[in-house]
């Protein structure tokens, strides 16, 4: 992929336009980009895990989904992005390893990242236009403020635009 | 207990587990393929969680891996983790040493299944010398599940285990090498204990 910022696992990162936001490799964890078309600017976090432990201070917000959308909202926004207008895409959240009868639910963790950060962008009121999430391949994810498109690329398969 | 508690006597309590069961699985290997099988020496480090995925290569690369559950009383996560081109010259390996040709025309089922017992005998025999070590004779394994992916969704997966219980990972791994002609053929044993699972295999072994 081209040149960009990239958005390593537990990160949250700020572009202005002109700018590209890269995240490879996505596995169980979701890419999540909110953007503001009119003020130009587009923030990714890089969700690890559903839910933060509420008695850990988290060093790094962008690992869970009930903190990484708080903090990446109040990032847009300072940098001039106004609520009302903001869009979210996302992508990730698969399932690498299919074990049947396994008793550990950990490897759906995929499953809840995604569920998790719909649930908290629906609380925040934050409008959720295009997403792809699930299945059991590895996605990496590129977005541009040229097009507002969020570009997933899985191997094999190729790549799509949503 | 963190990551950051354990000493160097628990860190070289772990390499010997790794040690032993390394040494097993590369048996179990030789016997299948019958050929000999080099191990390499295991290492254990502890690396922070958000550098997992980048650790052993570029997060793109494209990797083979198959993956068990095993349940009881060391809880864990075993990943026999190859090179895509490594992954298919061990399956070429196994249908030598069984029917004389390399399989590779065969269906990719067929070659995934074949993936899929390597790496639950491999898995299976490391586990196998772990429950001894430990006494327990009680140590259940899952069906295996094979991916062919990119290394960074791998990983991504192993890092999240860590991530439950804090900032950093136990990399616990060792390579198994087949000698063959041209390029030598890898794969690594990565073992993930299950969040709380390394304190009851220390205290197991009296180190803890």
């Amino acid at each position: 992929m081209e040149k960009g910022q990239h958005v390593g696992m537990a990160d949250t990162v700020l572009v202005k336009h002109p700018g590209k936001l890269i995240s490879l490799g996505l596995g169980s964890c979701i890419g999540l980009v909110l953007y503001d078309e009119t003020a130009k600017v587009a923030a990714m976090a890089h969700i690890m895990l559903p839910e933060s432990r509420k008695d850990k201070d988290t060093p790094k917000p962008g690992k869970f989904a009930d903190t990484a959308v708080p903090i990446l909202i109040d990032m847009v926004l300072k940098a001039g992005a106004r609520k009302e207008r903001l869009k979210a895409k996302m992508a990730g959240g698969s399932q690498m390893f299919n074990v049947p009868g396994s008793k550990s639910g950990f490897l759906a963790v995929g499953t809840r990242n995604a569920e998790e950060t719909e649930k908290n962008l629906k609380s925040a009121g934050i409008k959720l236009v295009a997403s792809d999430t699930g299945g059991n391949k590895g996605r990496s994810v590129e977005f541009s403020t040229d097009d507002w498109i969020l570009i997933v690329k899985t191997l094999g398969t190729g790549k799509q635009g949503i | 207990m963190e990551y950051t508690d354990f000493s160097p006597l628990h860190l070289d309590a772990i390499r010997e587990v790794v040690n032993i069961g390394a040494g097993n699985a590369a048996t179990a290997l030789s016997d299948m393929l019958a050929q000999p099988v080099d191990m390499g020496v295991p290492r254990v480090e502890l690396v922070s969680i958000y550098e997992v995925s980048e650790h052993f290569g570029s997060p793109e690369d494209f990797v083979a891996a198959v993956y068990t559950h095993a349940e009881g009383a060391f809880p864990c996560n075993l990943i026999f983790i190859q090179d895509e081109e490594a992954a298919q010259g061990m399956v070429d390996a196994m249908f030598i040493s069984r029917m004389d040709t390399d399989g590779r025309d065969f269906p990719q089922e067929m070659r995934d299944s074949a993936l899929s017992e390597l790496g639950n005998i491999i898995l299976s025999s490391f586990l196998n010398a772990v429950s001894r070590m430990i006494g327990s004779d009680s140590l259940s394994i899952s069906v295996p599940g094979v991916a062919h992916d990119m290394l960074g969704a791998i990983l991504e997966f192993v890092a999240s285990i860590f991530a439950q219980s804090g900032e950093l990972a136990l990399l616990v791994n060792t390579t198994l090498k087949l000698e063959q002609e041209g390029a030598d053929i890898k794969g690594n044993i990565m073992m993930v204990p299950d969040p709380g699972a390394l304190e009851i295999l220390l205290s197991k072994l009296g180190v803890l």
